[in-house]
């Protein structure tokens, strides 16, 4: 056999497929990266929330890069655990920013932490992105230059709720809420709320277990006996499945209608099974409904990608992870630069996106998101499955809190410090 | 009387004053079987074992795994309940074999450190081995429904709370005070110098209370997980409770630990009734007076 001498013009061919190879696919990031220190709680009780979140996150930071980045950079989260507490969070954050350099902050699911962060921002003028904790206090109350939101607040879902509530029959309300921040401000944010859109409604009894009680069966015999036509549960995750599973044999959702703060999710519902709250009413992110798929036709391609890269279904926390990245990539692609003061005044501007689950505005006048809300009734599907079903959209626009009314809670929160 | 129904309009109920009783009573055996084997380590051993809920958690966890792994039958339940404390037993001894038995003449400091390290470690295990997702066991169908008192439903499944826990309480109390291991242990309780002088393996001792007192709180894991998520955290919720009643009935005193575990399930089920919005504190408030009244606890004795 003859060996074939290799003529150089193949050289130049070989190299000429090369170019074309690479030059087909999207220009992909080149350059220093966009670094955003992420701070969230990556152990523990959280991360059946945490865990989805950062799929979703990464899987639209993918997207960004593989697109070009932003301003031509890739876009990095580095993230850091803290163990949802507020001092292990703003450690964190000192080591992000001073050794790691972090151009942004990001992150927090807990509240406490939330503010921890949001505190320690406003100090050292670092911006920061509140993307998973829900408290109003973040823009609001405690809002101040150095601190955006990027998801719901509680305000947006809990007044979505009210507003079904105000549709129903009932009057007399009870409520079972964890005695801590969280649990004031949903159930303060829902009766007042609610009392709004229908005066006559009164609260006939209380109840405020400790944040992470585990034995509900005397609050139910004491809603059973209090004469509630139908009770507000603001108890969350864990805590809410073993309350419900706890009521259900006292016969407590029979006499009484639930309505609940976060029951609708798929990390509640799933392990609840056949023992699921039927008939009750939440919000709650249902992808897998066909109303929403008609209403967002976007929406069933995203939750396949999702699928794909994770194996796992999507859950509200995906959502906002993904969001989250996009809006921040926004920010910094419409100030043109990474500087800070920059991208504060282009969120100070407002902007909207466009998901696949619908339209999420940043508002300017206190950095605050504002998605669409949903609210369901828990039904049971034809394979048995507990779902979200009969879902209503309203736009968070039209039940947020008006850009006034935030001057004024800011106002008032600045007389109290003095 | 008028005044006082007018308070508490309940207190003429007779059938709903019942079923608070019996909710209370529940609540307090179940506090009672997550809280004796600590107390009982603590007599014995002189450790303050607060990995006590991870085993706890873990018990509930393994209940979930042997429910799925079994196949489906109505038995498969009971014989979960069965397997589940037994797999938290063995972790049990395999870490008081490793890690406890060498730091027993330590500073009590280290020993407090050693089994709260133990509770990020198994809480991280945890994690690893079952995910982050909330999981939860069904009740078995003989136990799913509520049986009727005086009108009033109560769930037939805190009937077996009921009747489980005292048979464990009258079978340690028949080992503690008629079997030779249980005058072995209420004598280590007394003065360990002394029984390894009187040439008793008090190290072997230490291993088999160990054993013992981690069964419990795997057992009271896998009683809990149907009525609760079985979901990470669910250890540090489970431990402060359980320290409270520990503490209230005395360190180490097994009786003490049994009436102030009622008397806690009794308080929660009538504060709520009695004052909703404070219901919260009269728990520690009870620990607080008794801490000062009587330091050492209800029936626990002071040391010397």
């Amino acid at each position: 056999m003859q060996m074939r001498r290799w003529h150089p013009a193949w050289s130049s061919v070989l190299s000429g497929v090369l170019v074309l190879v690479t030059a087909a696919g999207p220009a992909a990031a080149q350059g220093k990266p966009i670094r955003i220190g992420e701070i969230n709680s990556y152990s523990g009780l959280a991360t059946v929330y945490t865990f989805p979140y950062r799929e979703g996150l990464l899987m639209a930071t993918k997207e960004i890069n593989d697109a070009g980045g932003v301003l031509g950079r890739p876009l990095e989260f580095i993230f850091r655990d803290d163990k949802l507490k507020p001092d292990e969070a703003v450690k964190a954050a000192r080591e992000l920013v001073g050794q790691e350099k972090v151009d942004f902050l990001a992150g927090c699911i807990s509240s406490g932490v939330g503010l921890a962060i949001s505190a320690y921002a406003k100090e050292t003028k670092t911006l920061y992105f509140a993307t998973h904790c829900q408290t109003s206090r973040l823009t609001w109350d405690d809002g101040h230059r150095y601190v955006a939101h990027t998801t719901n607040n509680v305000n947006q879902y809990i007044r979505a709720l009210a507003k079904k509530a105000a549709t129903m029959p009932y009057t007399k309300w009870a409520h079972i809420s964890p005695d801590y921040e969280y649990g004031h401000n949903v159930w303060e944010e829902f009766i007042t709320y609610l009392k709004q859109l229908k005066p006559g409604v009164q609260v006939v009894q209380q109840n405020w277990p400790k944040l992470g009680e585990t034995d509900h069966s005397s609050y139910v015999t004491a809603l059973l006996q209090s004469g509630a036509e139908a009770v507000l549960s603001v108890v969350w995750g864990a805590q809410e499945i073993a309350f419900v599973k706890q009521a259900r044999p006292f016969g407590l959702f029979d006499k009484v209608h639930l309505f609940s703060a976060s029951v609708g999710n798929p990390d509640e519902l799933d392990p609840l099974a056949k023992e699921a709250p039927v008939n009750a009413i939440s919000p709650g992110f249902a992808w897998y409904d066909e109303g929403m798929h008609t209403r967002h036709p976007k929406l069933a391609e995203w939750v396949k990608k999702y699928e794909a890269r994770t194996k796992k279904e999507p859950t509200l926390g995906a959502s906002w992870g993904y969001a989250s990245a996009y809006i921040i990539a926004e920010a910094i692609t419409r100030a043109k630069s990474t500087d800070t003061d920059r991208v504060i005044a282009v969120l100070a501007e407002g902007y909207e996106m466009e998901f696949p689950w619908g339209k999420v505005i940043m508002r300017g006048c206190d950095m605050q998101a504002i998605p669409p809300q949903w609210v369901g009734v828990v039904k049971m599907n034809a394979k048995g499955r507990p779902v979200l079903a009969s879902i209503e959209e309203t736009h968070g626009k039209d039940l947020v809190k008006s850009c006034d009314e935030v001057a004024k809670l800011r106002a008032a929160a600045a007389e109290k410090k003095k | 009387m008028e005044a006082l129904t007018g308070l508490f309009p309940w207190i003429t109920n007779g059938p709903l004053i019942t079923v608070q009783v019996m909710s209370g009573l529940s609540v307090g055996m179940f506090l009672f079987l997550v809280s004796v084997g600590m107390s009982l380590i603590f007599g014995v051993t002189r450790i303050i074992n607060l990995a006590h809920g991870s085993f706890y958690m873990v018990g509930a966890y393994l209940m979930v795994t042997l429910v799925e792994l079994l196949p489906e039958h109505t038995g498969s339940f009971w014989m979960a309940l069965l397997l589940a404390p037994v797999g938290v037993a063995l972790l049990g001894g395999a870490i008081e074999l490793g890690l406890l038995r060498l730091i027993y003449h330590r500073d009590p400091l280290m020993q407090l450190i050693l089994t709260f390290g133990l509770i990020l470690v198994i809480g991280t295990l945890v994690l690893l081995a079952w995910g982050p997702d909330n999981k939860s066991v069904s009740r078995p169908d003989a136990l799913a429904g509520s049986v009727r008192i005086f009108g009033q439903p109560f769930p037939s499944y805190y009937l077996l709370v009921l009747g489980l826990a005292p048979v464990v309480a009258i079978t340690m109390w028949f080992i503690f005070y008629r079997t030779r291991w249980g005058m072995l242990i209420r004598a280590a309780t007394v003065d360990r110098e002394m029984l390894g002088a009187l040439g008793v393996n008090v190290a072997a001792l230490y291993t088999q209370v160990f054993v013992f007192g981690s069964w419990l709180a795997g057992l009271a894991g896998a009683l809990a997980a149907p009525t609760v998520a079985v979901a990470l955290g669910m250890d540090a919720d489970v431990l402060t409770t359980a320290f409270v009643v520990v503490v209230i009935g005395g360190l180490g005193s097994f009786a003490g630990t049994f009436i102030s575990a009622l008397l806690v399930g009794l308080l929660q089920s009538f504060g709520i009734l009695i004052f909703p919005a404070v219901s919260i504190v009269l728990l520690f408030a009870l620990m607080a007076v008794v801490l000062i009244v009587r330091p050492w606890g209800l029936l626990g004795t002071p040391e010397p």
